[in-house]
């Protein structure tokens, strides 16, 4: 797998849809592709949000530890991203994320991330826009649960 | 030193310069023989005179002379009849003296200037000494006023002339004035009247000249002292560069900069106009001389006063004049010259800005200050007159643990300056067991008294050579003298006044330390960095280091221990695959191609960064091994991605230096490349051009930078050239330039951790190098190891003035050294400022309990715990006084005797004082 494949796969990404290819080719050239190991973790919850990542090839749980235990809210596959959220917010890892087996992923530095969405605003744009889609689905959600 | 420059000169001079002044004047006769035997061989071989009157035969070197008539009739004494030749045989005789007297002639020159020029360098390295070892007793108030790079101009640069001109300084005129003045009593014997008025001219010459000279020297005194300003302000620029950014102050400072250019500027530019304007009158007054001589001379020649020989003679005469006149002007001039720089470098080391001499003495043995610390009537003002310190009269014993607390006001620090002697013009008296601070030399304060300030003071050097700073006293010789070149430098530093210590020799005090050698001395740092909390840095710092196998040799065996356990480790936790180990017949996927291609660790520049690429070893190999070709290849599809890939970042952007191939201000010129190499393909591009694009793939790391570029074919290759480079180092240029990797050997060029791993980690595997850390350590603590790491830490360097180093760590080395030496009297003046208020609390506490039977001042803002201190002084304004604990100086006013006083006073001292006083200032420091 090289470069040219992960910027495929960042293409798959609703989040850098819209982003010029030449971009796309610098982001994954700035992240760091690694693998991990059955169970391996990707983080854990309440740790410092310090990068995303987009899922190459394998598959992952992503866990809400709970005082009752350790709930999966959510699974995830290939040309995913994960861990976004907590680096554009600034807040802790929300959920744990857990390799179900072996995975390969992109991971995208928090630092070099915003250091490249400060630096072309048509990638800050495309960021926006995804994020306000997901804001009017959620509101759209609420809406169809309230009534 | 002299006010003087000559008499400074003679004083240390005077001996070689009559030597140098006397093979002068032996030189002298050859010199005129030289100018005459080309007479001889034109008069009397090639036109013959010799030969006059049908003569065939001439005699040759004969020597003989005939005694003065008074010793007696000797008649002519013949020492060596000479030899008989003809035309030819003459003419090759002479010839050959000529020749002869060449050689003489250029061996005394030879000797002259070398002799005169070890003369002056050695004045040079006099006057430099002496003025740094004047800058050594600089004042601690002297010391607020000097700019550390004006003094280095002055030491390094200002001085540079007068070196130059010490060896003309007494021969020169010497010499000359001998020529002139031959020159005017041969005119003088020619004719009165000529002679007076060529003396006339001279008069001139040598009485206007140097007026106007003088003008152009007031200027050139003001030119030295602005360009020592220059270098002066531009070291303070560069030293506050972050304040100059931080406040966008650089056009400020550009301004600033070029007005002094500017000043420059305009004071050279009148030196021109003088420089020249002299000039101009010196050649006017030798030229219109011979106009004199042929109006008054031809005129009375014309009379029939003067016959035209003596005419032709005179003016013959007066060729030789203006030379040596120029020459001695010249040199004049210099004197001048150097005597205004020598006055000005003088004026900035003024007797009444130094500590008296005494100060730097060793003395035979040094006495404990284990006594107690008494100030009376102290007073202390500040630079402008103000009062920082009144009528303080207090007293502490020894032991003691005292705190000097004040809000506000600069009372408490001005106290541990005047404990710590960096304030010595104080009124009143302070003592340390009875000896006065100000009077107290450094050999005696600077073992006993130790004291930090809150901006420590770190030289480049390495951890270690920083915390034993204090305890190079003297140096013990080690070794034999009989070296020859050691018996010059020796030799050289008796004639120069330079100390004859040598730097190798082992300096360190390791019974100050309390410790018996060089290894229980390091183990004694670890001790105290532990203390002071930075054992984990010094760890990192070693991992990180190279091992020094002559100080610790055991480590050479116990790392390759180290690295088969950890790769046992790995193996045992299923975690091979986070490091690939380096193995001779297999490519390293984790190692960049540069790495691969080398197979060891380079010691030197040819084997590393961009020498790497211009190795003609390395090159040559992988010409041999068909690789060159293809690597360029593969450096311009780094190059093709990397233009492609960065183009838009603005140059600067941080993403360049962390990411790409290539600094950002290279990236144009790799462009061009690219373009050249589009246009007429990469066979046709320049070796230049092709050398820039091979060195682009040496960093290639398959798995990091992921472009694919990687074949198992291309590995092979790879492999197949380290074994070649390996075949050609042997018995090459280089061969010491590179340490080989060997699985059973350490790598004396790599890293501690690089060593330990014998890999590279694995890039594509998540945490890999976090995991590895921990089980480095693990290795480490099972095999007993952290030591011997932590000694390979105190060989980090920690750059210009420390800057390697973090905050903390700096403020940890300057108490570590002063710990390190075990003083009686340990004062810390703000020393915890860099650390968080926890650590500066935690590390304090610490300090106090460790050092309770020495006597530890610290100043403080607020009393935190006072059950700590045994002697609380509260300043208030400019007085102070003793809140809790007693104060010794009331006991001794009192009835007892000194000796029964001090007793007393120390059995209270070391009882813990009232808890009331305490909290009443804990009270008023709330309020």
């Amino acid at each position: 797998m090289t470069l040219e494949s992960e910027v495929q796969s960042l293409r798959q990404v609703p989040m850098f849809r819209e982003i010029d290819p030449a971009r796309l080719k610098l982001l994954a050239f700035t992240s760091e592709r690694v693998g991990f190991a059955p169970g391996q973790l990707f983080f854990r919850q309440g740790d410092a949000s310090d990068a995303a990542y987009v899922i190459l090839a394998g598959r992952a749980q992503v866990v809400l530890d709970l005082p009752a235990g350790a709930f999966k809210i959510a699974e995830l596959g290939t040309n995913d991203i994960v861990g976004e959220m907590g680096i554009l917010s600034d807040t802790p890892r929300s959920a744990s994320v857990i390799a179900e087996g072996e995975v390969t992923a992109l991971r995208i530095d928090k630092r070099v991330f915003l250091e490249l969405l400060g630096q072309f605003p048509q990638m800050s744009i495309a960021v926006m826009r995804e994020l306000a889609k997901r804001l009017e689905r959620t509101n759209a959600r609420l809406a169809e649960s309230s009534s | 030193m002299d006010k003087s420059l000559f008499r400074y000169i003679w004083r240390y001079s005077s001996r070689e310069q009559l030597v140098i002044f006397a093979v002068i004047l032996a030189s002298l006769p050859f010199y005129f023989w030289s100018l005459d035997l080309p007479k001889s061989i034109v008069n009397d071989v090639i036109q013959a005179g010799a030969f006059k009157n049908g003569k065939t035969d001439a005699i040759f070197l004969e020597i003989a002379f005939t005694p003065p008539a008074f010793l007696g009739n000797w008649g002519r004494i013949v020492v060596f009849p000479g030899i008989t030749v003809d035309q030819l045989g003459l003419l090759l005789g002479l010839s050959l003296m000529f020749l002869v007297l060449v050689l003489i002639n250029g061996a005394f020159k030879y000797w002259i200037n070398v002799a005169k020029g070890a003369l002056g360098e050695r004045m040079l390295r006099r006057l430099r000494f002496d003025l740094f070892a004047v800058t050594l007793r600089f004042t601690p108030n002297t010391l607020r006023t000097v700019k550390a790079s004006e003094t280095a101009t002055i030491i390094k640069d200002e001085v540079e002339p007068i070196g130059g001109f010490i060896g003309d300084a007494f021969v020169q005129p010497l010499l000359l004035g001998t020529q002139a003045l031959t020159a005017m009593v041969f005119i003088l014997m020619q004719n009165v009247w000529l002679g007076l008025l060529a003396g006339a001219v001279v008069g001139v010459q040598f009485t206007v000249i140097p007026r106007m000279r003088r003008i152009q020297l007031r200027l050139g005194k003001k030119r030295q002292i602005a360009s020592r300003r220059l270098a002066g302000r531009i070291g303070e620029i560069v030293d506050g560069m972050e304040a100059v950014h931080v406040h966008n102050a650089t056009r400020w400072e550009r301004a600033e900069i070029g007005e002094r250019l500017y000043y420059l500027f305009d004071l050279r530019f009148r030196i021109y106009k003088w420089k020249f304007m002299v000039k101009f009158l010196n050649n006017l007054l030798a030229q219109i001389t011979p106009f004199f001589f042929y109006v008054v001379g031809g005129y009375l020649a014309l009379k029939g006063h003067l016959d035209i020989g003596q005419l032709v003679a005179v003016i013959g005469a007066y060729r030789d004049l203006p030379p040596p006149l120029k020459e001695l002007i010249d040199w004049d001039q210099q004197r001048l010259d150097v005597q205004i720089k020598y006055d000005q470098i003088i004026q900035q080391f003024l007797p009444d800005r130094l500590l008296p001499p005494e100060s730097m003495d060793e003395p035979g043995e040094i006495p404990s200050l284990d006594g107690p610390v008494a100030f009376k009537n102290l007073h202390v003002l500040d630079a402008h007159g103000g009062t920082l310190l009144e009528g303080v009269t207090l007293a502490w014993p020894y032991p003691a643990r005292v705190a000097l607390v004040g809000d506000t006001g600069p009372g408490p620090g001005v106290m541990a300056r005047v404990l710590g002697r960096r304030i010595v013009d104080y009124g009143g008296s302070a003592t340390i067991a009875g000896n006065e601070l100000s009077q107290m030399p450094d050999s005696i304060a600077g073992r006993r008294v130790a004291y930090v300030g809150s901006e420590p003071i770190l030289f480049p050097g390495t951890l270690r050579d920083n915390l034993v700073y204090g305890l190079r006293y003297a140096p013990r010789h080690q070794g034999e003298d009989g070296d020859d070149g050691e018996m010059q430098r020796i030799l050289e530093a008796k004639r120069t006044g330079n100390p004859s210590d040598r730097l190798n020799d082992d300096w360190i005090d390791y019974q100050a330390a309390g410790v018996d050698g060089d290894e229980e001395l390091d183990v004694q740092l670890i001790e105290i960095l532990t203390e002071l909390e930075l054992a984990d840095d010094v760890y990192r710092f070693g991992l990180s280091g190279l091992v020094d196998l002559d100080r610790q040799p055991e480590l050479e065996e116990q790392v390759v221990e180290a690295r088969h356990l950890l790769r046992a480790k790995l193996a045992e936790a299923g975690l091979e695959r986070l490091v690939e180990p380096f193995d001779i017949d297999r490519y390293n996927r984790q190692a960049s191609i540069g790495e691969n291609l080398l197979f060891g660790a380079s010691t030197a520049p040819s084997f590393s960064g961009r020498g790497l690429v211009s190795n003609p070893l390395l090159r040559a190999v992988l010409d041999s091994e068909e690789l060159t070709d293809e690597l360029v290849e593969l450096g311009a599809r780094i190059a093709e991605t990397m233009t492609e890939i960065f183009r838009d970042l603005p140059p600067g952007h941080p993403l360049f230096d962390q990411f790409s191939f290539i600094a950002a201000d290279d990236l144009q010129d790799y462009e061009d490349i690219m373009r050249r190499r589009s246009m007429r393909g990469t066979g046709a591009l320049s070796r230049e051009d092709r050398t820039r694009l091979l060195a682009l793939p040496f960093d290639y790391i398959e798995p990091r930078h992921r472009l694919g570029f990687l074949n198992d074919k291309l590995r092979d290759r790879i492999v197949a050239a380290r074994r070649a480079l390996r075949d050609r180092l042997k018995g090459s240029l280089f061969e010491n330039d590179l340490v080989l990797y060997d699985p059973d050997e350490l790598c004396s060029a790599a890293p501690l951790r690089d060593n330990l791993l014998f890999g590279r980690v694995a890039h594509d595997i998540a945490d890999a190098p976090s995991r590895i850390t921990t089980l480095i350590s693990e290795v480490v603590d099972e095999l007993g190891l952290r030591q011997s790491v932590e000694v390979v830490g105190l060989g980090y360097q920690v750059g210009p003035a420390g800057r390697l180093l973090t905050p903390q760590q700096r403020a940890g080395v300057a108490l570590g050294r002063c710990i390190v030496k075990r003083p009686d009297h340990f004062i810390l003046n703000n020393a915890m400022t860099a650390y968080g208020d926890a650590q500066a609390r935690r590390l304090l506490a610490r300090l106090l309990d460790t050092h309770r039977e020495r006597c530890i001042v610290a100043v403080m803002r607020q009393l935190h715990s006072p059950e700590d201190f045994d002697v609380v002084v509260e300043f208030d304004g400019a007085g102070a006084r003793i809140v809790h604990g007693t104060d010794l100086s009331a006991v001794e006013n009192g009835t007892h005797d000194g000796e029964a006083a001090t007793d007393e006073a120390e059995a209270v001292g070391r009882e813990r004082g009232s808890r009331d006083k305490v909290e009443a200032i804990l009270a008023k420091g709330r309020s």
